[in-house]
């Protein structure tokens, strides 16, 4: 099994990741409303 | 905007606190850190589910097809979630117990779970006209959250429970977290119902966004 | 509801009626059912039958046949309508109440007979010894009443639907799932020597209120299913 830090970093990784997507998601939709 | 922010803070905060500090259950070892990931995985599946049950009843009601993408929207996350909550389950079951599946009451809840929302997108995508759709759709969804205190209240008394699934939370009814253990596991809790919140929102804007263009 | 001088119970009757004589002359429903029934009970029975299993395994065994033999023919009372167009009429001149009741009992009817015909050809195919006569009368109705009752509603669901396939069982299986738990633990209860009908008092419960429970439910939600 790998060290418990490797795990966290892999983790913390994943996690900014899907944050990342997120706020990206959150412009697109606002531009997409403001569109309208 | 700020609570965004937050909420970044807040799960990074539980991502090294669920490795860095020590694991929640001494006796059954490392493993046992996954606690801190699935049980909200879970509890956010059930919320989605409460989420998009409430929205159909609605929708049933004023027929404001507004309800239909909040239950939509919800059902899709409570998919999501449930997926997450059954494999990071799993992975716990299989490191701890040695088995990837035990119908095990809380197992199974979820794994019932699980395929409700399955069924649900197999009825939507079976019905092609849209106010159809939405109607069967949130009549299912009505239909099978009844099931739900059955799989609460009955399933436990009827399966073994030998497997101390619940060992972490339920140990004497009462609350037996140590204070090591809720620094981490509350806001995770927190942090993934945002999570959540922030995805139901989004999904919501963009299913109804995409919805009024095609009405066009 | 239109107020009437005909009661509910005279309509649903009607509609039960008009339904059993339809498929008194085609049969369909009934021979899909005991078809399906009786082919999966000879499997069973040839590859375990005489294996002398527990009551558990016996149990579990009988209600997979009583279950996919239901998946087979239920759905039936509600897309022979659509299929045959009729639906329209129907929805036009029966009181939307009583065509659920009547529909419902159908399919306890048809469910009834499947039991009826299974359980004693399963009783002589396997090994199965039948310890508790009476308490598995009482789970196979119990057992009949809330399986209609889970499913009717979701075979009207599944008529409008327009690619059918295996939508029903798919729909079906998670919500019968108490069900399920329910009659295999009662009647491996029947099946067992220390069983009986005062062993399995916590089964008996969870059957007659998920029945009461579903069987509610559907009449409140079935409106929204048959009405356009």
């Amino acid at each position: 099994m790998m060290s418990n830090y490797t795990v966290l970093a892999v983790t913390l990784i994943i996690w900014f990741g899907i944050f990342a997507y997120l706020m990206v998601l959150d412009r697109k939709t606002r531009r997409l409303e403001v569109k309208k | 905007m700020v609570w965004k922010i937050v909420l970044l803070v807040v799960m990074t905060w539980v991502i090294v606190g669920a490795f860095i500090l020590p694991a929640p259950q001494q006796a059954i070892g490392e493993a046992s850190r996954i606690f801190y990931f699935h049980v909200p995985q879970a509890w956010v599946a059930v919320v989605a589910f409460l989420v998009s049950m409430v929205a159909s009843v609605r929708f049933l009601r004023n027929g404001n097809r507004l309800e239909d993408d909040r239950a939509r929207v919800a059902a899709g996350l409570g998919l999501l979630f449930s997926l997450l909550a059954t494999v990071s389950g799993s992975i716990f079951a299989k490191v701890t117990w040695q088995s990837y599946w035990n119908w095990d009451p809380r197992e199974t809840s979820i794994l019932i779970l699980l395929l409700i929302y399955g069924a649900y997108f197999a009825l939507r995508t079976a019905v092609t006209e849209p106010e159809r759709q939405a109607r069967l759709a949130a009549v299912y969804a009505i239909f099978a959250f009844v099931t739900v205190p059955f799989l609460m209240f009955v399933i436990p008394r009827v399966l073994p429970s030998l497997h101390p699934s619940d060992s972490i939370v339920d140990e004497s009814g009462s609350f037996a977290m140590s204070l090591e253990t809720s620094v981490v596991f509350f806001p995770s809790l927190a942090a993934f119902t945002g999570v959540f919140i922030w995805m139901y929102r989004l999904g919501r804007r963009v299913t109804t966004a995409e919805r009024l263009r095609i009405e066009e | 509801m239109p107020k009437n001088s005909i009661g509910l119970t005279a309509k649903s009757w009607a509609v039960l009626r008009k339904d059993i004589q339809v498929e008194f002359r085609s049969r369909y429903a009934l021979n899909a059912i005991l078809l399906f029934g009786v082919t999966t009970l000879t499997v069973v029975s040839f590859s375990v039958g005489q294996k002398n299993l527990s009551g558990e395994l016996y149990a579990a065994l009988f209600w997979i046949i009583i279950f996919f033999s239901a998946m087979s023919g239920l759905a039936h009372v509600f897309v022979r309508e659509e299929d045959a167009k009729t639906a329209t009429v129907l929805r036009l001149t029966a009181d939307t109440t009583a065509v659920y009741w009547g529909k419902l009992g159908f399919n306890f009817l048809l469910l009834s007979l499947l039991e009826a015909v299974i359980t004693p050809l399963f009783l002589m195919m396997t090994d199965a010894i039948l310890h508790h006569f009476f308490l598995l009368l009482i789970i196979l109705f119990l057992g009949a009443v809330g399986l209609a009752g889970a499913t009717t509603l979701i075979a009207a669901i599944i008529s409008k639907a327009s690619v059918k396939g295996a939508l029903f069982a798919v729909l079906s299986f998670p919500i019968l799932l108490p069900l399920l738990i329910g009659v295999i633990n009662g009647t491996t209860k029947a099946l067992t020597a220390t069983g009986g009908v005062t062993q399995a008092s916590s089964e008996l419960q969870l059957l007659t209120s998920y029945a009461v429970v579903m069987i509610t439910a559907s009449l409140l939600l079935f409106e929204f299913v048959w009405e356009e």
